[in-house]
Protein backbone atom coordinates (compact mmCIF):
# COMPACT_ATOMS: atom_id res chain seq x y z
CA UNK A 1 0.00 0.00 0.00
CA UNK A 2 1.28 3.28 -0.92
CA UNK A 3 1.00 6.01 1.63
CA UNK A 4 1.01 9.35 -0.18
CA UNK A 5 3.14 11.18 2.60
CA UNK A 6 6.15 9.42 1.14
CA UNK A 7 5.64 11.16 -2.39
CA UNK A 8 4.99 14.17 -0.57
CA UNK A 9 8.02 13.93 1.66
CA UNK A 10 10.09 13.57 -1.11
CA UNK A 11 8.78 15.62 -3.46
CA UNK A 12 9.07 18.60 -0.79
CA UNK A 13 12.87 17.61 0.28
CA UNK A 14 13.79 16.91 -3.23
CA UNK A 15 12.15 20.66 -3.82
CA UNK A 16 13.61 22.66 -0.68
CA UNK A 17 17.41 20.84 -1.60
CA UNK A 18 17.27 22.24 -5.07
CA UNK A 19 17.61 18.95 -6.65
CA UNK A 20 14.61 18.97 -8.86
CA UNK A 21 13.18 21.91 -11.01
CA UNK A 22 9.66 20.28 -10.56
CA UNK A 23 7.55 17.30 -9.53
CA UNK A 24 5.43 16.40 -11.57
CA UNK A 25 2.87 14.37 -10.24
CA UNK A 26 -1.50 14.22 -9.79
CA UNK A 27 -3.65 16.33 -7.46
CA UNK A 28 -7.19 17.23 -6.91
CA UNK A 29 -8.95 17.98 -10.04
CA UNK A 30 -11.29 20.69 -10.13
CA UNK A 31 -13.93 18.29 -11.78
CA UNK A 32 -14.95 16.41 -9.05
CA UNK A 33 -12.90 13.22 -8.45
CA UNK A 34 -10.64 12.77 -10.86
CA UNK A 35 -7.81 13.81 -10.23
CA UNK A 36 -5.04 16.00 -13.10
CA UNK A 37 -1.42 16.65 -13.56
CA UNK A 38 -0.13 18.84 -10.95
CA UNK A 39 3.53 20.74 -11.63
CA UNK A 40 4.90 21.08 -8.02
CA UNK A 41 7.62 23.19 -8.18
CA UNK A 42 8.27 24.74 -4.50
CA UNK A 43 8.10 22.70 -1.42
CA UNK A 44 5.37 23.91 0.25
CA UNK A 45 3.10 23.07 -3.07
CA UNK A 46 4.26 19.55 -1.76
CA UNK A 47 1.19 18.67 0.05
CA UNK A 48 -1.20 18.97 -2.87
CA UNK A 49 0.30 16.04 -4.38
CA UNK A 50 -2.60 13.00 -4.33
CA UNK A 51 -2.72 9.12 -5.56
CA UNK A 52 -5.49 7.73 -5.95
CA UNK A 53 -7.18 5.60 -8.98
CA UNK A 54 -7.90 8.76 -11.21
CA UNK A 55 -3.95 8.94 -11.66
CA UNK A 56 -4.61 7.90 -15.25
CA UNK A 57 -2.68 10.14 -16.83
CA UNK A 58 0.66 9.02 -18.52
CA UNK A 59 2.64 12.55 -16.96
CA UNK A 60 5.61 12.02 -19.28
CA UNK A 61 3.71 13.42 -21.86
CA UNK A 62 5.19 16.95 -19.95
CA UNK A 63 8.55 15.43 -19.82
CA UNK A 64 7.88 15.77 -24.02
CA UNK A 65 6.81 19.76 -23.63
CA UNK A 66 9.35 20.56 -21.49
CA UNK A 67 11.72 19.75 -24.01
CA UNK A 68 9.73 20.99 -27.02
CA UNK A 69 9.67 24.37 -24.75
CA UNK A 70 13.34 24.51 -23.96
CA UNK A 71 14.12 23.96 -27.48
CA UNK A 72 12.04 26.54 -29.04
CA UNK A 73 13.39 28.79 -25.63
CA UNK A 74 16.92 27.71 -26.78
CA UNK A 75 17.64 27.41 -23.11
CA UNK A 76 19.17 24.45 -21.30
CA UNK A 77 17.22 23.37 -19.21
CA UNK A 78 19.41 23.04 -16.02
CA UNK A 79 18.16 20.80 -13.02
CA UNK A 80 16.43 17.73 -13.70
CA UNK A 81 12.51 17.08 -12.97
CA UNK A 82 11.02 13.82 -10.79
CA UNK A 83 8.02 12.50 -12.07
CA UNK A 84 5.82 10.39 -10.62
CA UNK A 85 5.17 7.49 -12.71
CA UNK A 86 3.38 3.88 -12.79
CA UNK A 87 4.58 1.00 -14.57
CA UNK A 88 3.55 1.73 -18.11
CA UNK A 89 4.49 5.49 -17.81
CA UNK A 90 7.80 4.80 -16.96
CA UNK A 91 7.75 2.29 -20.01
CA UNK A 92 7.09 5.32 -21.67
CA UNK A 93 9.94 7.13 -20.10
CA UNK A 94 12.26 4.42 -21.03
CA UNK A 95 11.63 4.52 -25.21
CA UNK A 96 11.76 8.16 -25.14
CA UNK A 97 15.84 7.70 -23.46
CA UNK A 98 15.71 4.61 -26.24
CA UNK A 99 15.18 7.54 -28.92
CA UNK A 100 17.18 10.05 -27.23
CA UNK A 101 14.68 12.47 -26.64
CA UNK A 102 16.38 13.26 -23.33
CA UNK A 103 18.90 11.99 -20.99
CA UNK A 104 18.47 9.48 -17.96
CA UNK A 105 19.68 12.44 -15.70
CA UNK A 106 17.25 14.79 -17.09
CA UNK A 107 14.77 13.08 -15.07
CA UNK A 108 14.10 11.56 -11.86
CA UNK A 109 11.98 8.80 -11.72
CA UNK A 110 9.63 8.43 -8.63
CA UNK A 111 8.00 5.04 -9.49
CA UNK A 112 4.36 3.79 -8.17
CA UNK A 113 3.42 0.60 -8.55
CA UNK A 114 0.19 -0.79 -9.07
CA UNK A 115 0.25 -3.90 -6.80
CA UNK A 116 -2.75 -5.64 -7.06
CA UNK A 117 -4.84 -3.19 -9.20
CA UNK A 118 -4.62 -0.53 -11.78
CA UNK A 119 -6.61 2.66 -12.49
CA UNK A 120 -10.07 3.13 -12.93
CA UNK A 121 -11.75 3.39 -16.21
CA UNK A 122 -14.74 5.76 -15.80
CA UNK A 123 -16.71 4.33 -18.59
CA UNK A 124 -16.88 1.40 -16.79
CA UNK A 125 -17.78 3.10 -13.44
CA UNK A 126 -20.83 4.92 -14.54
CA UNK A 127 -22.77 1.58 -15.39
CA UNK A 128 -22.00 0.60 -11.43
CA UNK A 129 -22.99 3.71 -9.50
CA UNK A 130 -26.65 4.22 -11.08
CA UNK A 131 -26.31 7.59 -11.75
CA UNK A 132 -24.32 8.85 -8.25
CA UNK A 133 -21.82 11.25 -8.93
CA UNK A 134 -18.58 10.26 -6.92
CA UNK A 135 -16.98 13.13 -5.40
CA UNK A 136 -13.55 10.77 -4.01
CA UNK A 137 -11.74 7.95 -5.29
CA UNK A 138 -9.14 5.87 -2.67
CA UNK A 139 -7.49 2.62 -3.17
CA UNK A 140 -8.31 -0.19 -0.31
CA UNK A 141 -6.34 -3.42 -1.18
CA UNK A 142 -8.16 -5.06 -4.36
CA UNK A 143 -10.91 -2.51 -3.85
CA UNK A 144 -11.85 0.54 -4.77
CA UNK A 145 -13.49 2.72 -2.22
CA UNK A 146 -15.70 5.85 -3.81
CA UNK A 147 -17.11 8.88 -1.51
CA UNK A 148 -20.67 9.47 -2.57
CA UNK A 149 -23.36 11.57 -1.68
CA UNK A 150 -25.09 8.74 -0.42
CA UNK A 151 -21.74 7.94 1.36
CA UNK A 152 -19.16 5.35 0.69
CA UNK A 153 -19.53 2.65 -1.73
CA UNK A 154 -16.52 -0.21 -2.20
CA UNK A 155 -16.42 -1.93 -6.01
CA UNK A 156 -13.64 -5.09 -6.18
CA UNK A 157 -10.99 -2.81 -8.34
CA UNK A 158 -11.41 -5.63 -11.04
CA UNK A 159 -14.91 -4.36 -12.28
CA UNK A 160 -14.10 -1.19 -12.82
CA UNK A 161 -10.06 -1.26 -13.67
CA UNK A 162 -9.08 -0.33 -17.22
CA UNK A 163 -8.76 -3.28 -19.69
CA UNK A 164 -5.31 -2.44 -20.11
CA UNK A 165 -4.60 -2.96 -16.47
CA UNK A 166 -6.36 -5.99 -16.09
CA UNK A 167 -4.44 -7.98 -19.02
CA UNK A 168 -1.35 -5.31 -17.71
CA UNK A 169 2.15 -7.98 -17.40
CA UNK A 170 4.32 -5.47 -15.46
CA UNK A 171 1.86 -3.31 -13.45
CA UNK A 172 5.91 -1.71 -11.87
CA UNK A 173 8.09 1.00 -12.88
CA UNK A 174 11.18 -1.44 -13.30
CA UNK A 175 12.86 2.17 -14.51
CA UNK A 176 12.92 4.07 -11.15
CA UNK A 177 15.34 6.32 -8.88
CA UNK A 178 12.92 5.17 -6.25
CA UNK A 179 9.55 3.33 -5.93
CA UNK A 180 6.82 2.92 -3.45
CA UNK A 181 4.92 0.09 -3.07
CA UNK A 182 5.27 -3.61 -3.76
CA UNK A 183 6.26 -5.34 -7.02
CA UNK A 184 3.45 -7.63 -7.71
CA UNK A 185 4.79 -8.35 -11.44
CA UNK A 186 2.76 -12.08 -12.42
CA UNK A 187 -0.18 -11.10 -10.40
CA UNK A 188 -2.83 -11.98 -13.37
CA UNK A 189 -6.14 -10.29 -13.39
CA UNK A 190 -6.78 -11.22 -16.66
CA UNK A 191 -5.27 -12.92 -19.81
CA UNK A 192 -2.67 -10.50 -21.89
CA UNK A 193 -4.31 -9.50 -24.68
CA UNK A 194 -7.85 -10.94 -23.60
CA UNK A 195 -9.76 -8.21 -25.27
CA UNK A 196 -8.00 -8.37 -28.84
CA UNK A 197 -8.58 -12.08 -28.32
CA UNK A 198 -12.13 -12.05 -28.25
CA UNK A 199 -12.32 -9.37 -30.83
CA UNK A 200 -10.43 -11.58 -33.20
CA UNK A 201 -12.60 -14.86 -32.93
CA UNK A 202 -14.58 -12.57 -35.56
CA UNK A 203 -14.57 -13.37 -39.10
CA UNK A 204 -13.17 -10.90 -41.67
CA UNK A 205 -15.95 -9.18 -42.66
CA UNK A 206 -17.19 -8.46 -38.89
CA UNK A 207 -14.08 -7.42 -38.20
CA UNK A 208 -14.62 -4.54 -41.19
CA UNK A 209 -18.03 -3.86 -40.16
CA UNK A 210 -17.25 -2.82 -36.53
CA UNK A 211 -13.98 -0.84 -37.42
CA UNK A 212 -15.36 0.92 -40.31
CA UNK A 213 -18.12 2.23 -37.93
CA UNK A 214 -15.72 3.26 -36.16
CA UNK A 215 -13.69 4.85 -38.85
CA UNK A 216 -16.54 6.53 -39.81
CA UNK A 217 -16.63 8.39 -36.58
CA UNK A 218 -13.65 9.69 -36.00
CA UNK A 219 -12.86 13.87 -36.33
CA UNK A 220 -9.79 13.94 -36.67
CA UNK A 221 -9.74 16.37 -33.79
CA UNK A 222 -5.84 14.61 -33.12
CA UNK A 223 -6.89 14.30 -29.51
CA UNK A 224 -5.11 10.84 -29.35
CA UNK A 225 -1.89 12.18 -31.61
CA UNK A 226 -2.05 15.24 -28.75
CA UNK A 227 -1.86 12.94 -25.32
CA UNK A 228 0.41 10.32 -26.36
CA UNK A 229 3.77 10.43 -25.48
CA UNK A 230 5.05 8.43 -28.16
CA UNK A 231 3.71 11.20 -31.05
CA UNK A 232 6.01 13.59 -30.53
CA UNK A 233 6.99 14.60 -33.82
CA UNK A 234 6.99 18.09 -34.31
CA UNK A 235 6.09 18.08 -38.28
CA UNK A 236 3.55 15.07 -38.57
CA UNK A 237 3.39 12.81 -41.62
CA UNK A 238 -0.29 12.63 -41.79
CA UNK A 239 -1.43 16.41 -41.38
CA UNK A 240 0.04 18.79 -43.58
CA UNK A 241 -0.59 21.69 -40.99
CA UNK A 242 2.13 21.28 -39.09
CA UNK A 243 4.54 21.15 -41.88
CA UNK A 244 6.92 24.34 -40.70
CA UNK A 245 6.57 27.28 -42.48
CA UNK A 246 9.25 30.12 -42.06
CA UNK A 247 9.32 33.27 -44.23
CA UNK A 248 12.06 31.28 -46.47
CA UNK A 249 9.32 28.68 -47.41
CA UNK A 250 8.62 29.59 -51.05
CA UNK A 251 5.27 29.01 -52.87
CA UNK A 252 6.97 26.06 -54.97
CA UNK A 253 8.07 24.45 -51.49
CA UNK A 254 5.04 24.51 -49.97
CA UNK A 255 2.90 23.30 -53.21
CA UNK A 256 5.36 20.44 -53.83
CA UNK A 257 5.07 18.77 -49.94
CA UNK A 258 4.02 15.61 -50.25
CA UNK A 259 0.70 15.36 -48.35
CA UNK A 260 -0.04 11.30 -47.71
CA UNK A 261 -3.44 11.83 -46.58
CA UNK A 262 -6.19 14.63 -46.62
CA UNK A 263 -7.25 16.55 -43.23
CA UNK A 264 -10.83 16.30 -44.58
CA UNK A 265 -12.51 13.61 -42.09
CA UNK A 266 -13.49 11.50 -44.11
CA UNK A 267 -13.65 7.42 -43.16
CA UNK A 268 -10.41 6.65 -46.18
CA UNK A 269 -8.84 9.34 -44.33
CA UNK A 270 -9.11 8.76 -41.10
CA UNK A 271 -8.83 5.13 -41.69
CA UNK A 272 -5.05 6.16 -43.39
CA UNK A 273 -4.26 8.63 -40.31
CA UNK A 274 -4.81 5.92 -37.76
CA UNK A 275 -3.13 2.87 -39.46
CA UNK A 276 -0.06 5.45 -40.10
CA UNK A 277 -0.44 6.23 -36.36
CA UNK A 278 -0.30 2.28 -35.04
CA UNK A 279 2.49 1.59 -37.35
CA UNK A 280 4.14 4.15 -36.37
CA UNK A 281 3.76 3.38 -32.34
CA UNK A 282 4.44 -0.38 -32.90
CA UNK A 283 7.30 -1.26 -30.36
CA UNK A 284 7.18 2.06 -29.25
CA UNK A 285 3.44 2.02 -27.34
CA UNK A 286 3.56 1.12 -23.86
CA UNK A 287 -0.27 0.48 -23.62
CA UNK A 288 -0.73 3.62 -20.94
CA UNK A 289 -4.05 3.92 -22.70
CA UNK A 290 -4.52 7.49 -22.57
CA UNK A 291 -5.11 7.97 -26.92
CA UNK A 292 -8.15 5.27 -25.97
CA UNK A 293 -9.19 7.39 -22.92
CA UNK A 294 -8.95 10.77 -24.63
CA UNK A 295 -10.69 9.96 -27.74
CA UNK A 296 -14.27 11.95 -27.86
CA UNK A 297 -15.73 9.16 -29.68
CA UNK A 298 -15.16 6.54 -28.11
CA UNK A 299 -12.66 5.06 -31.17
CA UNK A 300 -11.17 1.75 -29.47
CA UNK A 301 -7.63 2.59 -30.65
CA UNK A 302 -6.00 0.75 -28.04
CA UNK A 303 -7.01 -2.05 -29.75
CA UNK A 304 -4.65 -1.10 -33.25
CA UNK A 305 -1.60 -0.62 -30.85
CA UNK A 306 -2.58 -3.47 -29.05
CA UNK A 307 -2.42 -5.77 -32.12
CA UNK A 308 1.13 -4.00 -33.20
CA UNK A 309 2.41 -5.38 -29.09
CA UNK A 310 1.09 -9.04 -29.74
CA UNK A 311 2.82 -9.29 -33.06
CA UNK A 312 5.98 -7.54 -31.89
CA UNK A 313 5.99 -9.75 -28.88
CA UNK A 314 4.94 -13.10 -30.69
CA UNK A 315 6.34 -12.65 -33.90
CA UNK A 316 10.11 -10.81 -32.85
CA UNK A 317 10.05 -11.73 -29.72
CA UNK A 318 9.63 -7.43 -29.09
CA UNK A 319 8.88 -5.85 -25.36
CA UNK A 320 8.56 -2.27 -25.90
CA UNK A 321 10.12 -0.08 -23.12
CA UNK A 322 12.25 -2.86 -21.83
CA UNK A 323 15.89 -1.25 -21.76
CA UNK A 324 16.96 2.42 -22.54
CA UNK A 325 19.53 0.81 -24.81
CA UNK A 326 18.06 -1.95 -26.60
CA UNK A 327 17.51 -1.81 -30.42
CA UNK A 328 13.87 -0.54 -31.87
CA UNK A 329 11.67 -2.54 -32.79
CA UNK A 330 11.56 -1.11 -36.46
CA UNK A 331 15.66 -0.36 -37.10
CA UNK A 332 16.48 -4.31 -35.79
CA UNK A 333 15.32 -7.60 -36.92
CA UNK A 334 16.90 -11.14 -36.32
CA UNK A 335 17.91 -13.39 -38.92
CA UNK A 336 15.37 -15.93 -38.00
CA UNK A 337 11.96 -12.95 -38.23
CA UNK A 338 8.94 -15.37 -39.81
CA UNK A 339 9.02 -14.50 -43.46
CA UNK A 340 6.98 -17.66 -44.72
CA UNK A 341 4.76 -14.91 -45.71
CA UNK A 342 6.69 -13.80 -48.50
CA UNK A 343 6.64 -16.23 -51.65
CA UNK B 1 -20.08 -11.02 -69.54
CA UNK B 2 -20.59 -10.67 -65.95
CA UNK B 3 -18.93 -7.29 -64.61
CA UNK B 4 -16.70 -9.66 -62.04
CA UNK B 5 -15.11 -11.40 -65.38
CA UNK B 6 -14.74 -7.92 -67.38
CA UNK B 7 -12.90 -6.59 -64.47
CA UNK B 8 -9.13 -5.97 -64.34
CA UNK B 9 -7.42 -5.29 -60.91
CA UNK B 10 -4.80 -2.69 -60.80
CA UNK B 11 -1.98 -3.16 -58.83
CA UNK B 12 0.89 -1.14 -57.48
CA UNK B 13 4.25 -3.05 -57.48
CA UNK B 14 7.13 -1.71 -55.34
CA UNK B 15 10.08 -3.11 -56.86
CA UNK B 16 13.77 -2.71 -55.61
CA UNK B 17 16.17 -1.91 -58.29
CA UNK B 18 18.93 -4.28 -57.95
CA UNK B 19 16.95 -7.24 -57.83
CA UNK B 20 12.80 -7.03 -58.71
CA UNK B 21 12.97 -4.76 -60.85
CA UNK B 22 15.66 -6.76 -62.94
CA UNK B 23 13.69 -9.65 -62.41
CA UNK B 24 10.43 -7.54 -64.36
CA UNK B 25 13.01 -6.34 -67.01
CA UNK B 26 14.40 -9.82 -68.09
CA UNK B 27 10.83 -11.25 -68.23
CA UNK B 28 10.43 -8.33 -70.36
CA UNK B 29 13.07 -9.36 -72.94
CA UNK B 30 12.37 -13.03 -72.52
CA UNK B 31 9.01 -12.14 -73.92
CA UNK B 32 7.26 -13.98 -71.20
CA UNK B 33 3.80 -13.50 -71.22
CA UNK B 34 2.15 -11.95 -67.97
CA UNK B 35 -0.54 -9.89 -67.11
CA UNK B 36 -0.51 -6.23 -67.85
CA UNK B 37 -2.35 -5.17 -64.81
CA UNK B 38 0.46 -4.31 -62.22
CA UNK B 39 2.01 -0.31 -61.88
CA UNK B 40 5.59 -0.99 -61.04
CA UNK B 41 7.42 1.71 -58.85
CA UNK B 42 10.82 1.31 -58.23
CA UNK B 43 12.43 1.79 -55.28
CA UNK B 44 16.00 1.67 -54.35
CA UNK B 45 15.35 -1.37 -51.71
CA UNK B 46 12.74 -2.95 -50.04
CA UNK B 47 14.03 -1.57 -46.87
CA UNK B 48 12.96 1.98 -48.41
CA UNK B 49 9.20 1.06 -48.38
CA UNK B 50 7.36 2.99 -45.89
CA UNK B 51 3.85 1.51 -44.91
CA UNK B 52 2.52 4.92 -45.54
CA UNK B 53 3.26 3.86 -49.65
CA UNK B 54 1.38 1.07 -48.92
CA UNK B 55 -1.77 2.57 -47.30
CA UNK B 56 -1.37 5.76 -49.99
CA UNK B 57 -1.63 3.31 -52.77
CA UNK B 58 -4.85 1.59 -51.12
CA UNK B 59 -6.13 5.06 -50.53
CA UNK B 60 -5.75 5.83 -54.17
CA UNK B 61 -7.60 3.30 -55.46
CA UNK B 62 -5.00 0.10 -55.84
CA UNK B 63 -6.65 -2.85 -55.80
CA UNK B 64 -3.70 -5.13 -54.61
CA UNK B 65 -0.11 -3.84 -53.66
CA UNK B 66 2.71 -5.99 -54.11
CA UNK B 67 6.30 -5.36 -52.81
CA UNK B 68 9.40 -7.16 -54.07
CA UNK B 69 13.12 -7.50 -53.62
CA UNK B 70 16.13 -9.58 -53.03
CA UNK B 71 16.59 -12.28 -51.11
CA UNK B 72 17.26 -12.67 -48.09
CA UNK B 73 20.88 -12.93 -47.75
CA UNK B 74 21.52 -10.67 -51.00
CA UNK B 75 20.46 -7.23 -50.57
CA UNK B 76 22.46 -4.06 -51.85
CA UNK B 77 22.37 -2.97 -49.05
CA UNK B 78 23.21 -6.01 -46.97
CA UNK B 79 20.37 -5.76 -44.41
CA UNK B 80 17.46 -3.79 -45.95
CA UNK B 81 15.41 -6.95 -46.86
CA UNK B 82 15.27 -7.95 -43.02
CA UNK B 83 14.08 -4.60 -41.99
CA UNK B 84 11.41 -4.82 -44.76
CA UNK B 85 10.51 -8.29 -43.64
CA UNK B 86 9.47 -6.70 -39.96
CA UNK B 87 8.18 -3.99 -41.54
CA UNK B 88 5.73 -5.70 -44.28
CA UNK B 89 4.56 -8.53 -41.72
CA UNK B 90 3.38 -5.88 -39.40
CA UNK B 91 1.44 -4.10 -41.81
CA UNK B 92 0.48 -6.66 -43.28
CA UNK B 93 -0.96 -7.81 -39.79
CA UNK B 94 -2.83 -4.79 -39.10
CA UNK B 95 -4.65 -4.68 -42.70
CA UNK B 96 -5.48 -7.89 -42.06
CA UNK B 97 -7.14 -7.04 -38.57
CA UNK B 98 -9.11 -4.58 -39.54
CA UNK B 99 -10.98 -6.68 -42.22
CA UNK B 100 -8.81 -6.08 -45.20
CA UNK B 101 -8.56 -9.26 -47.75
CA UNK B 102 -5.33 -10.82 -46.69
CA UNK B 103 -4.93 -11.56 -50.63
CA UNK B 104 -4.79 -7.76 -50.94
CA UNK B 105 -1.29 -7.61 -50.58
CA UNK B 106 1.83 -9.92 -51.07
CA UNK B 107 5.58 -9.69 -50.53
CA UNK B 108 8.13 -11.72 -52.89
CA UNK B 109 11.42 -12.49 -53.29
CA UNK B 110 12.71 -12.26 -56.75
CA UNK B 111 15.94 -11.85 -58.03
CA UNK B 112 17.39 -10.18 -61.22
CA UNK B 113 18.03 -14.19 -62.72
CA UNK B 114 14.17 -14.81 -62.26
CA UNK B 115 12.23 -13.72 -65.12
CA UNK B 116 9.61 -16.49 -64.83
CA UNK B 117 9.15 -16.25 -61.26
CA UNK B 118 8.34 -12.77 -61.56
CA UNK B 119 6.01 -13.37 -64.01
CA UNK B 120 4.55 -16.17 -61.94
CA UNK B 121 4.20 -13.70 -58.98
CA UNK B 122 1.72 -11.47 -61.09
CA UNK B 123 0.07 -13.69 -62.76
CA UNK B 124 -0.81 -15.25 -59.35
CA UNK B 125 -1.36 -12.31 -57.72
CA UNK B 126 -4.05 -11.03 -60.40
CA UNK B 127 -5.48 -14.70 -60.15
CA UNK B 128 -6.29 -14.08 -56.39
CA UNK B 129 -7.32 -11.08 -56.74
CA UNK B 130 -10.01 -11.35 -59.24
CA UNK B 131 -12.44 -12.79 -57.48
CA UNK B 132 -12.39 -9.88 -54.70
CA UNK B 133 -14.06 -7.37 -57.11
CA UNK B 134 -12.93 -3.99 -57.05
CA UNK B 135 -11.12 -2.40 -53.49
CA UNK B 136 -13.41 0.06 -52.45
CA UNK B 137 -12.23 -0.39 -48.35
CA UNK B 138 -9.08 2.12 -47.82
CA UNK B 139 -10.15 4.18 -51.18
CA UNK B 140 -10.46 7.54 -51.10
CA UNK B 141 -14.32 8.84 -51.97
CA UNK B 142 -14.71 10.93 -54.95
CA UNK B 143 -15.08 14.38 -53.63
CA UNK B 144 -18.02 15.31 -52.94
S1 LIG C 1 -1.26 -0.61 -17.39
FE1 LIG C 1 -0.18 -1.65 -15.71
S2 LIG C 1 1.36 -0.20 -15.02
FE2 LIG C 1 -0.12 0.94 -16.26
S3 LIG C 1 -1.60 1.77 -14.80
FE3 LIG C 1 -2.41 -0.18 -15.50
S4 LIG C 1 -1.67 -1.72 -14.01
FE4 LIG C 1 -0.45 0.14 -13.76
S1 LIG D 1 -0.50 5.10 -28.42
FE1 LIG D 1 -1.94 5.45 -26.73
S2 LIG D 1 -1.52 3.79 -25.28
FE2 LIG D 1 0.23 3.92 -26.66
S3 LIG D 1 1.71 5.25 -25.66
FE3 LIG D 1 0.46 6.55 -27.00
S4 LIG D 1 -1.23 7.31 -25.70
FE4 LIG D 1 -0.27 5.56 -24.65
S1 LIG E 1 -9.48 8.62 -33.12
FE1 LIG E 1 -10.70 9.83 -31.66
S2 LIG E 1 -9.17 11.12 -30.60
FE2 LIG E 1 -8.19 10.35 -32.46
S3 LIG E 1 -8.54 11.95 -34.02
FE3 LIG E 1 -10.21 10.44 -34.22
S4 LIG E 1 -11.87 11.26 -32.95
FE4 LIG E 1 -10.00 12.33 -32.33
Amino acid sequence: MINIKDIRDTARDMLAKGEVRTVIGYRRGSRGMPAEPAFITSPEQADELIWDPTCYHNLSLYLVHDRKISAHLQKNSGLPIAIVAKGCDARSIVVLMQEHYFKREDVYIIGVSCEGTGVLDERKLASHLNGVQPTLAAFDGDDYVFTTAEGEKRLPAREVMADRCLECRIPFPKEHNLVFGDDKTGRQLAEPFAALTKFEEQGNSERWDIWSHHFDRCMRCFACRSVCPMCYCDECVVDSITFPVTQQTSAAEKADRVRWIERSAMRSENITYLMTRAMHLAGRCTDCGECDRACPVNIPIRMLNNKMEREAREKFGYEPGASIGGPSLVASFLDNDPGDFIR
Amino acid sequence: MSEQQNYEPRVVAFLCKWCSSAGSDLAGVSRIQYPPNATPITVPCTGAVSPMYILSAFNKGADGVLVSGCHIGDCHYIEGNFLARRKMQLIMQLLEFIGVEPNRFRMSWVSAAEGAKFAQVITDFVDDLKPLGPQEKLKKADRI
